[in-house]
């Protein structure tokens, strides 16, 4: 049999119990909008039995602990989702400033210069000595190396932001593992205590979270609460409570930086997150448009250059053999036409030295003719310049839309997987409008088992009162 | 219990939202351009062969214009090989009359005179030009062609050449812009400038004009047949430009099938966008106002 005061104090410990309760219901409402924030619940246990005589007596409630409710499997597909959609939309952001630059359906690019240039010549077949047509045809060839040339240098205007997005990128991600090791440790402290770390577990999740935007990560969980995260390619970014700094650094032969770590270049080898973005746009996307872009720009100086040479101009009483209409291109590295595009100039200034003759009479448009068919003839890697440049631009333009549907795919994967996290760790209201009236009518039958108790200790006392 | 759902219904009204607005504005983009490729990646395959079609079209652009030019220089040289044809008409009149036996010495040289008159005329018509460039000395179009000379015996030298320009007027199609003088006026047989020559000799000597008319006929009947080149020229270039006419609309027409927005199209999916947006926030408005606490007695 248990005391009146046993009893009173079971009743106290359930009181205790519901307010406990009531707070953690509470703080989920109010935390109910805010954003990683994962519910908690109040673990209720029984208290340990006591033993009256041969009886074991129940001695309440207590509130056991306060439970974080998190899916870490989902929080880690989450982050790397996040990190293959960064990747893809940093991508995109440069690429969009790549494609924008080519942007036939707008009027931009390189279709109509080319044209131009080459109709210049066919009009110089109509009258090759003709001063005005030969002048058209010295400005069209400006007009067409100007175009090259500034393409050229735009697109390693992106390139070179890029570059510096890189170095910024490494410098957010070293200041997040810090982060995440700074957490590691208080987590650590807390847990060591014996309470619950969720709110800083809900902090870390976020700054993992903003990592994996930046760089490909793996996070693994140990028994103290502290979280290992590395690159998916096993890169140590943090441990316990040390985070270990990336490094960039100038690399000489290309003019951009590398990413190293404890002074590995581990450039290639970073697989998410928006640094991967960058990374590709700025050694991949570019370069490729790049490339196509000197080596029409190389076929083109050569084939106009080679046909103007085989022809006569205008200078003299007879005529001469015709200069190099376009800057010859000397390639820095044996084989390699890179630069071509951004040099590229008109050597010519005279409009007499345009090479129209192919015998020396002035009035023959031999040669003329011949320039004008250099549109039609494979200069470029077996193609006409005309079909090599709509080819460069059917290749970046299916950079872009691919890189599109991808995104587009991951988004998708990535709402319902959030929507899953939610479904795990988000605040209802009516769920916690259902447990606040439970510990409220628990704790009303407490207080109303105290109020009786009081009633029947009083009794109890009254029975020695003596009477009037 | 069941499943425990996702209570946070914002995100999802709220990522439909965002869904529906990217249609929208894509829709919107297409109505306010009237394109349905705003950039490459809209359509790359597309936006490569509007590169290719654009190239062609301004290629006929200029086969236009060249023939344009080629036109004016053919007509030019015709008509000034017409006005050959009705001097030598008139060159072998003036013989026919000097041959006749009633024709005396004195009346033979005021035809000598005429025909001389004649001779110039055909000089000058031979040294014509086009936009300062002279059509009748084959490709040396800044050198005149036909130079007074007294010691030649036709009276003449030719210091053009024997070669022909051509102009494309089309993809492939090639056409020379003009014959040269010493191809138009004289062959193996026959020569205008010698047949006047011998005429005015003849009639100026009292020689045997009727052979030198007999010349002059024959030169006549050669440069007729020249004057064929220029008409056929014309005629050719006409065809041309029918035909590039027709193949630049035929390009417009497929560059603006890849590039022009299909208007009804897009004018529906705004509007559906719209209707998708009002659901969408109606659901979102009615769905916020419902959880257990409205139904909590508030005292």
């Amino acid at each position: 049999m248990s005391s009146l005061f046993g009893t009173m104090s079971v009743a106290l410990r359930s009181l205790l119990a519901q307010q406990g309760a009531m707070g953690v219901t509470a703080n989920n409402i109010a935390n109910a909008n805010t954003p990683g924030y994962s519910r908690e619940v109040a673990i209720m246990e029984e208290s340990p039995p006591t033993l009256m005589g041969n009886t074991m007596v129940g001695t309440g409630v207590t509130m056991e602990k306060v439970e974080s409710v998190r899916d870490n499997i989902l929080n880690l597909r989450i982050d790397q989702e996040t990190s293959q959609q960064s990747s893809l939309g940093s991508y995109l952001t440069s690429m969009n400033q790549v494609q924008a630059l080519f942007n036939e359906t707008q009027g931009a690019g390189l279709q109509t210069d080319l044209s131009n240039f080459f109709n210049s010549f066919q009009s110089l077949t109509t009258d090759p000595t003709s001063s005005s047509l030969r002048q058209a045809t010295i400005t069209a060839g400006q007009d067409l190396a100007g175009a090259f040339s500034q393409t050229s240098q735009n697109l390693a205007t992106i390139q070179q932001g890029l570059d510096q997005s890189v170095v910024q990128t490494v410098q957010q991600v070293n200041q997040l593992t810090a982060q995440v090791a700074d957490l590691n440790q208080q987590i650590q402290t807390v847990s060591n205590a014996g309470q619950n770390p969720g709110s800083l577990e809900d902090q870390r999740d976020q700054v993992l979270k903003t990592l994996s935007g930046l760089i490909d990560t793996a996070v693994v969980y140990s028994d103290d609460g502290t979280a290992t995260v590395t690159t998916t390619n096993g890169t140590l970014l943090a441990s316990g409570n040390q985070s270990d700094a990336l490094t960039t650094q100038l690399d000489s032969a290309t003019g951009m930086n590398q990413v190293l770590a404890q002074g590995t270049d581990i450039t290639s080898t970073i697989a998410g997150g928006q640094l991967q973005g960058f990374i590709n746009a700025r050694d991949e996307g570019i370069p490729s448009a790049q490339t196509s872009l000197d080596n029409l720009a190389a076929s083109l100086i050569s084939a106009v250059n080679q046909q103007q040479n085989a022809g006569y101009d205008m200078t003299g009483t007879t005529g001469a053999k015709g200069a190099d209409f376009f800057t010859p291109f000397t390639p820095s590295v044996a084989g390699s036409n890179a630069g071509a595009a951004a040099a590229m100039a008109v050597a010519i200034t005279d409009p007499d030295q345009i090479a129209a003759s192919s015998d020396g009479t002035k009035g023959d448009n031999g040669n003329a003719t011949a320039l004008a068919g250099l549109q039609d003839k494979a200069i470029v890697s077996g193609q006409t310049a005309g079909s090599y440049y709509s080819n460069l631009i059917d290749q970046v333009g299916n950079t872009v839309s691919n890189s599109t549907s991808e995104q587009e795919a991951i988004g998708l994967v990535l709402q319902q997987l959030t929507n899953q996290q939610s479904a795990v760790s988000g605040v209802s209201l009516d769920e916690e409008a259902t447990n606040l009236i439970g510990y409220q009518r628990a704790y009303e039958a407490a207080a109303r088992v105290i109020s009786t108790v009081d009633e029947l200790v009083s009794t109890t006392i009254n029975m020695f009162t003596p009477s009037s | 219990m069941g499943i425990r759902v996702n209570p946070d219904i914002y995100s999802l009204v709220l990522s439909g939202l965002q869904t529906n607005s990217q249609q929208e504005n894509q829709a919107l983009q297409q109505v306010s351009t009237g394109q349905k490729l705003n950039s490459i990646s809209d359509d790359p395959a597309a936006a490569a062969s509007i590169v290719t079609l654009r190239m062609e079209s301004s290629s006929d652009t200029q086969y236009l214009q060249n023939i344009t030019t080629l036109t004016g220089s053919l007509q030019t040289a015709g008509s000034a090989l017409s006005s050959v044809v009705e001097a030598l008409t008139s060159a072998q009149t003036l013989g026919v009359e000097g041959a006749t036996a009633t024709t005396n010495t004195e009346n033979r040289q005021a035809l000598a005179q005429e025909v001389q008159g004649l001779q110039q005329q055909i000089l000058g018509l031979a040294n014509a030009t086009y936009n300062g460039q002279y059509l009748f000395s084959g490709t040396a179009t800044t050198t005149q062609p036909y130079v007074a000379d007294a010691s030649a015996a036709s009276g003449v030298t030719y210091n053009g050449n024997e070669n022909t320009n051509s102009v494309e007027i089309s993809d492939g199609q090639a056409m020379p812009t003009s014959l040269p003088g010493s191809q138009l006026f004289s062959n193996s047989t026959t020569n205008v400038f010698q047949s006047l020559q011998d005429l005015y000799t003849a009639l100026t000597n009292n020689g045997d004009v009727a052979s030198a008319t007999t010349e002059v006929q024959n030169a006549l009947n050669y440069v007729s047949t020249q004057q064929t080149f220029y008409g056929n020229s014309v005629d050719r270039l006409n065809n041309a430009q029918t035909f590039l006419t027709q193949e630049q609309t035929q390009l417009t027409q497929t560059e603006s099938s890849a590039l022009d927005v299909d208007m009804a199209k897009a004018i529906t999916d705004l509007s559906q966008g719209v209707t998708t947006q009002q659901a969408l926030l109606a659901a979102g408005a009615k769905i916020s106002q419902l959880n257990l606490f409205s139904y909590l007695p508030s005292s």
